[in-house]
């Protein structure tokens, strides 16, 4: 009989891989070594040990994500009664779902950290969390549906994109399921924006009205250029890319896609630096982002309360699901 | 008459896992979770957030609860070397240039892949 | 197709077009009604759910206008179909006038208006072959939008006091428009004859009664009762509701009909 101790192993001994910071240790250490596997691209799972600072921090990005997708179906919401074909009403109100169905995505991996999802339900109505600034402005036109559900998306996409290598594995399988429906979105958006830009006149004023008002706020939407040093997402690679990075990317593609429809883009000064490979272009209002993602843009204050009617409206429906226990607990 | 019929006790919402089939015969992979009260609605909500671009084949709804886990490292990746039961295991590259050495044979020239996955086009000329 | 629609002869035209009208609106209204739930459903998986079942109704609303279209084949489009009459043209049934409501109203008028949908199709014979082989895709559907309606007829009944009771004032408020889905069209005699249908709507209303006693009856829930005379009007005179919906649904088309959206 062969002696086992004189197999010769071809390959060299792995390193068991193993989950330390699961195992009973001092905090510290446990801290440390988890630190040391999400820098160094490992990922993270729903039942693994997480230090606080990871798992509120976790929370609040895809909270945040979650109520954007919630509140992103307002501003759309109104315009599916308007659709003047059927195919754009089938469509539109395809992707009105499709966002109410991303919410669902995404409170459920919040869930799964911690928070109920009556919990996260309550604290968006009641201004404690927040939303991203696009969701707080009025829709006037068929025009806005156009460039909302291009560049909107298309800016979106382009952050998601970048967050499906996130370490927080639950959140960065999402991602990937987001990233394939949301490419149905732009498409729509585009081929709407294309259409009426081969329209009338009328028609091609209603698209440029809205990309001049939409213009603003699309800029502020990835945010503030940070410190890449100090962005606590960015340690504990929740996300990957900073704003910057994100806001150029959206440029590059984007750009030269409005300007071969004959759009003008209501920033004079935005142009491409080919020596610093970079786009200039005005210094978005950041106070304007400030004010309206703490809750007091133009449409914020309206859709929140149309938000808490509806829930109110509706609870009694969600206690008879569940019979003698409530959610509400 | 009928009587009300009440709803179980302590109804809870659970999470159901939710596996899809792409198309017939494909293997099924994990798509993701829906929150339901029971397995009507577990199955109803699946439908529709794995299934209504008719992206699936089939799906299984299982409740998380009943999924048994396994990530023990000691049974999925125990210490000692495993390489025997693995093709990684067997590099026999300097072992055939001995051989063919000893014969004083060429390679032959890769028409097709061998059953143990060498010879194809895409290892064309180095039969490992 | 065209072979088809050259066929008819012009008594079975107008007959063929009156029932597909009736069957386009009631679907497009439907379909419309229901899809102001998307963004605002109770519970969020549910919010899904009854979107999927609005597009499905308005792209059978869309099937329909567009066979429509090939029959009376007078250089309207579906879409034209579908957004260009006054709202005093449209055909559909007065139960679907009624304005969304809450979830209740919502489940009452769906149930009521699928088991209707449901003994329609089964009258459709094989006389007319495009509708025929439309309708078949249509009932393959529906059978979805069936188990979604009666799950829920049953859980509203079941499911403690107050879904209850709404569900009852539902069903009450709904219960003289209900069979209007029946309304009877005056071309029947010629859809009888050509086969285009099997029985009549007096017929289909029957059997529709006797579904809906089977289900409502041990749920300890009132049918609604059979009125003495066929309502007239069950096919016009529309409501406030429905003239504020047509206002909507032609808003950004009324900007320019001509005009490619």
């Amino acid at each position: 009989m062969t002696d086992p101790l004189a197999l010769d192993p071809v390959l060299p001994v792995r390193e068991r891989s193993q989950r330390p910071w699961n195992d009973d240790l001092p905090h510290d250490e446990r801290f440390r070594l988890f630190e040391e596997h999400v820098i160094a691209g490992g990922k993270v799972e729903a039942t693994d040990w997480m230090p606080d600072e990871y798992r509120t921090g976790v929370l609040r990005f895809v909270e945040m994500h979650a109520n954007s997708e919630l509140m992103g179906v307002l501003p759309e919401r109104e315009w599916i009664m308007r659709a003047p074909t059927l195919r754009r009403k089938l469509a539109l109100t395809a992707k009105v779902q499709d966002e109410v169905g991303h919410a669902q995505l995404l409170y459920r991996v919040a869930e799964d950290l911690g928070k109920p999802r009556e919990a996260m339900l309550e604290d968006l109505i009641a201004g404690k969390t927040k939303f991203h600034n696009v969701f707080h402005y009025p829709t006037r036109s068929w025009g806005d549906i156009g460039i909302i559900a291009w560049l909107v998306d298309a800016a979106a996409i382009v952050a998601q994109q970048a967050l499906r290598d996130s370490s927080y594995a639950p959140y960065a399988r999402t991602m990937q399921k987001i990233c394939w429906e949301e490419s149905v979105h732009i498409m729509h958006g585009r081929d709407v924006v294309v259409t009426l830009m081969t329209g009338t006149d009328a028609q091609r004023a209603m698209v440029q009205e809205a990309l001049d008002r939409w213009w603003g706020p699309l800029m502020q939407m990835h945010g503030p250029r940070g410190d890449r040093a100090r962005d606590r997402d960015l340690h504990w690679r929740i996300k990957a890319k900073t704003s910057e990075e994100l806001r150029q990317e959206f440029l590059t593609i984007y750009v030269p896609r409005l300007r071969e429809l004959g759009l003008v883009i209501p920033d004079p000064d935005l142009d491409y630096d080919a020596s610093a490979k970079t786009w200039r272009y005005t210094e978005p209002d950041w106070n304007e982002l400030r004010t309206v993602v703490t809750n007091h843009g133009p449409k914020s204050e309206e859709r929140l309360e149309f938000r808490r009617i509806n829930r109110e409206e509706t609870r009694w429906v969600r206690d008879s699901i569940l019979g003698a226990a409530s959610v509400a607990a | 008459m009928a009587s009300a019929r009440k709803p179980a006790a302590g109804h809870r919402l659970e999470p159901w896992e939710v596996f899809q089939q792409a198309k017939e015969g494909d293997p099924m992979r994990h798509g993701g979770n829906v929150l339901a009260p029971d397995a009507d609605l577990a199955t109803h909500y699946a439908r529709e957030l794995y299934g209504r671009r008719q992206e699936s084949h089939r799906l299984w709804i299982v409740r998380r609860a009943d999924i048994r886990v396994l990530e023990d490292a000691d049974l999925l990746d125990p210490p000692l070397d495993r390489s025997f039961k693995k093709p990684g295991g067997y590099v026999m590259r300097g072992k055939l240039e001995a051989a063919r050495a000893k014969a004083g044979t060429e390679k032959p020239r890769a028409r097709s892949e061998g059953h143990d996955r060498t010879g194809g086009r895409r290892s064309a000329g180095d039969q490992a | 197709m065209t072979g088809a629609v050259l066929a008819l002869d012009p008594r079975l035209r107008t007959a063929l077009a009156e029932l597909v009208l009736t069957m386009a609106d009631d679907e497009f209204v439907s379909g419309f009604t229901d899809s102001e739930w998307t963004g605002i459903a109770p519970i969020l998986e549910e919010d899904v759910a009854m979107s999927s079942i609005s597009q499905d109704e308005l792209g059978h609303a869309k099937a329909l206008f567009e066979l429509l279209a090939t029959v009376l084949d007078d250089g309207r489009d579906a879409d034209a179909l579908a957004y260009d009459r006054q709202p005093d043209e449209y055909r559909h049934a007065r139960l679907l006038d009624h304005a969304r409501g809450d979830w209740a109203d919502t489940i009452a008028r769906r149930f009521l208006y699928e088991i209707a949908d449901e003994a329609r199709l089964a009258s459709i014979g094989t006389g007319y072959p495009p509708l025929a082989n439309l309708v078949e895709k249509l009932r393959r559907e529906e059978r979805y939008h069936r188990m979604h309606a009666t799950v829920w007829i049953d859980r509203l009944a079941n499911g403690g006091a107050e879904p209850r009771r709404r569900l009852e004032a539902a069903l009450a408020a709904l219960s003289v428009d209900a069979a209007t889905v029946f309304t009877p069209l005056a071309g029947e005699a010629d859809l009888l004859e050509a086969g285009v249908v099997t029985r009549s709507l007096a017929a289909a209303e029957a059997a529709w009664r006797g579904d809906l006693t089977s289900i409502l009856v041990p749920l300890g829930l009132r049918v609604p009762p059979a009125a003495a005379e066929p309502p007239v009007d069950g096919r016009s005179n529309h409501s406030e509701a429905f003239r504020w919906l047509w206002g909507e649904f032609t808003t950004v088309r009324r900007l320019d009909p001509t005009a490619v959206w």
